[in-house]
């Protein structure tokens, strides 16, 4: 027990300096500012991670680091899905987002917006051959798949269409693929680009959406104007010295950094890839987020929560009204709430009370609070299976109450507990996936990655499971060995 | 055993005007009682009658609504017992001048027999972890279980886990030791084993409370006799008189039914 509680302590201590050394680092060039910059990393060409390297690249990486070179800037990337790029902003988790956003009235309002780097057009994407669907008119009453915040979902709803919301471009052309959705309206040369990497010939351009072309700028908060105005310089110097027809030139055959710089072409592009290819290459970028993350964030999480869930216990039982009332509330707060919900309180909700975590550490609150809750009710009803006589027999032989509980009864306890704890920290296990969506690259996020990059979403997605299935098969194992470690008093 | 009590000829165990309700129910109504020192006590009665609850509050597992408990030098009043944290050091102070062995043993299912028994003298008292296991490993010869130190309770008969609960007793070399009916949940072929350890423990000189509801064990072993009924002592004397010609109708009544006429 004693190595138990000194385990905890290492662990509550290393948690207190991660925020701290996940945070900018501050080395030789400290005279560069750091600007954070949100980005999906699953928007080819655009923002991805090159197979190859598995570094993040695209047009838009490109150009944002064209003008940090500029600016003089020092960049730091976070990669988050689409939908949560804009509160990551707003919660100053970054500084810009650089993810083809498209300019329009709602977003000049409410942030700082700099000057165009992109000139695209909207098209309509069809399954290949439905002649039902010719132009933008004929979604009305049909069903797209859209990121339910980019500027092509309110294109979309414009014309009256149901948007059904999705995390990438990637996932929505596999649902208009499988039917499950009638169209996607999006930029060109992300369809463009899609198609020409995977080679795919169950969806094809339908037509124009609409006649206007769309301009994407980079993303600021509305106070941040002295960032804003270095970043519009750079790029006037950018467009003036030819950088970025350069960088256009090179992923679109087109420079569609000036309106009507030609029409984007794409088919000698990334090229395609072999499932297995896809596969072999992204294992090894799994397998690191499943060593670094994963299986970190699930044993900090389940230490420090089963530490957390026998306080909570020893109150519930308690004597003491309020203590075992406020344990009562905590359990049924973190019973009664859906896990992601808690995560994105901590994330997102607590940096408007100015509490900010590094992703890590806010997942781990999250995480071990939930199992908190959860194992509460478990060491609860296991210190009470076990006999009143040996709390009196405890008392007569003269131990205090916590020695009662370390020596007498949370041994015999543990023989009830394991069965149920090992439930919950196998559940944790695969909860924590959910980390995905705070910016935390672990196991499944990987696979996200390269599966948006890819489209090789079943390959991937089994791999990523044979991996999570493979770390249950062991803790199942140990589980095992473990009952029959705690039951070798007990002769039947 | 050696003896710290300014007056030797005081008596060990001194109780005046236990009182105690379960909620509305009264169980104990006025209790006083001596016990002298190396003398065993042993208390008769019917089921209800408040015999264990007697025996309980000695160890301070009941706390009575009031009267006084004394055991050599530690005295409490349980009428002017401080609430809460200071109260319960009271209850730990008058605990700690007694060993209890359980109906039901209670034995720690997850040590060894050993185990058991250095637990108290080793963890709550601090002694020198070699120490105790000598004391113990003679205690268990005494108990006749010099070579089941290493079993585990669940792999003993009931008669060897009640001797382990009376070695695991005597280990915190208690002023008292209080047995609580020791033999009621063992088998009729298992009782025999236990009180005989009993006996020898009377008879080397050891200070005993029984509650019991074996009538023969307690006319060879008690020095004096405790019949309670409702709550109070009906009749007290030695053995001879208490069992051999009670005075009172109900000590008659309950012997009978418990002996069987004649």
């Amino acid at each position: 027990m004693r190595h138990v509680l000194r385990g905890v302590v290492l662990f509550l201590l290393l948690a207190l300096t991660l925020p701290a050394t996940a945070g900018p680092a501050s080395g030789q060039d400290s005279g560069r500012p750091v600007v954070r910059v949100g980005t999906e990393g699953t928007y080819p060409p655009f923002s991805f991670h090159d197979p190859r390297t598995q570094e993040l690249t695209g047009y838009d990486i490109e150009v944002v680091e064209a003008i940090a070179e500029k600016a003089g800037w020092r960049l730091e990337f976070v990669e988050t899905q689409w939908d949560a790029v804009f509160p990551a902003l707003d919660a100053g988790r970054v500084d810009l987002i650089a993810n083809q956003v498209s300019v329009n009235d709602e977003r000049q309002a409410r942030y700082g917006m700099s000057d165009t780097y992109t000139y695209s057009r909207g098209v309509v994407v069809r399954r290949t051959g439905d002649e039902s669907i010719k132009s933008l008119a004929d979604i009305r009453g049909r069903t797209t798949a859209q990121s339910s915040t980019s500027n092509w979902a309110g294109v979309a709803r414009d014309a009256g269409a149901r948007v059904e919301a999705v995390e990438g471009f990637a996932q929505a052309a596999a649902l208009l693929a499988q039917g499950r959705v009638d169209a996607i309206v999006n930029d060109n040369i992300a369809v463009l680009d899609y198609l020409a990497s995977t080679g795919s010939t169950e969806v094809e351009i339908a037509g124009d959406a609409g006649q206007e072309t769309s301009e994407q700028a980079l993303a600021f908060r509305e106070g941040d104007q002295a960032l804003r105005e270095q970043a519009n310089r750079a790029i006037s110097a950018l467009k003036a010295d030819g950088t970025l027809r350069e960088i256009s030139q090179r992923y679109f055959q087109a420079d569609v950094s000036v309106p009507g710089g030609g029409d984007a072409d794409l088919s000698g592009g990334r090229g395609q890839r072999g499932t297995w290819e896809v596969v072999g290459a992204t294992a090894w970028p799994m397998f690191v987020g499943l060593v670094k993350v994963t299986i970190p964030l699930t044993a900090l999480s389940f230490a420090i929560g089963l530490t957390l869930a026998l306080f909570v216990a020893l109150a519930r039982i308690s004597n003491h009204r309020v203590l075992s009332g406020l344990a009562r509330a905590f359990i049924s707060l973190i019973r009664g709430t859906p896990l992601l919900l808690q995560l994105f309180i901590v994330f997102y909700g607590l940096p408007q009370l100015g509490l900010k975590f590094s992703p890590f550490a806010a997942a781990l609150i999250a995480f071990s609070l939930n199992v908190a809750g959860y194992a509460a009710e478990v060491v609860r009803s296991a210190i009470l299976s076990v006999p009143k006589g040996q709390f009196e027999a405890a008392a007569a032989i003269g131990l205090d109450y916590p020695l009662t509980l370390r020596r007498i009864v949370l041994p015999q306890a543990a023989r009830t507990a394991v069965p149920p704890l090992s439930n919950t920290l196998i559940s944790l296990l695969k909860d924590t996936s959910l980390g995905s969506v705070v910016l935390l690259t672990e196991l499944f996020r990987e696979s996200q990655l390269a599966a948006a990059e890819s489209n090789e979403f079943l390959a991937l997605y089994a791999f990523a499971g044979l991996y999570y299935w493979i770390i249950c098969v062991g803790l199942s194992a140990a589980q095992k060995r473990l009952e029959t470690r705690l039951s070798r008093y007990v002769t039947s | 055993m050696t003896d710290t009590t300014e007056h030797p000829a005081a008596p060990r165990i001194e109780v005046r005007g236990l009182e105690k309700a379960f909620g509305d129910t009264p169980v104990l109504r006025g209790v006083d009682f001596e016990t002298p020192r190396g003398t065993s006590t042993v208390l008769l009665g019917p089921s209800g009658s408040g015999k264990t609850t007697v025996l309980r509050s000695l160890n301070a597992l009941e706390t009575p609504d009031s009267g006084i408990i004394r055991i050599d030098d530690v005295e409490v009043d349980f009428a002017r017992l401080p609430a809460g944290r200071a109260g319960r050091r009271e209850g730990v102070r008058l605990r700690a001048q007694s060993g209890m062995v359980f109906q039901s043993h209670n034995l720690f299912p997850h040590r060894t027999v050993l185990g058991n028994v250095i637990e108290g003298p080793v963890i709550a008292q601090g002694r020198p972890r070699e120490e105790a296991v000598a004391d113990a490993k003679a205690l268990l010869d005494q108990v006749g279980l010099a070579d089941r130190a290493d079993a585990y309770p669940a792999q003993l008969s009931g008669g060897q886990q009640q001797r382990v609960g009376i070695a695991r007793a005597l280990a915190l070399k208690p002023r008292v030791v209080l047995f609580d009916e020791p033999t009621s949940a063992l088998d009729p072929e298992l009782v025999g084993e236990v009180l005989a350890v009993i006996k020898d423990l009377a008879a080397t000189g050891w200070t005993m409370v029984v509650v019991t509801h074996e009538i023969r064990f307690a006319e060879q072993v008690a020095d004096q006799v405790l019949f309670l009924d409702g709550g109070v002592i009906v009749e007290r004397g030695s053995s001879a008189q208490v069992i051999g010609d009670p005075r009172e109708e109900r000590t008659r009544r309950f012997l009978t039914r418990v002996l069987g006429p004649g």
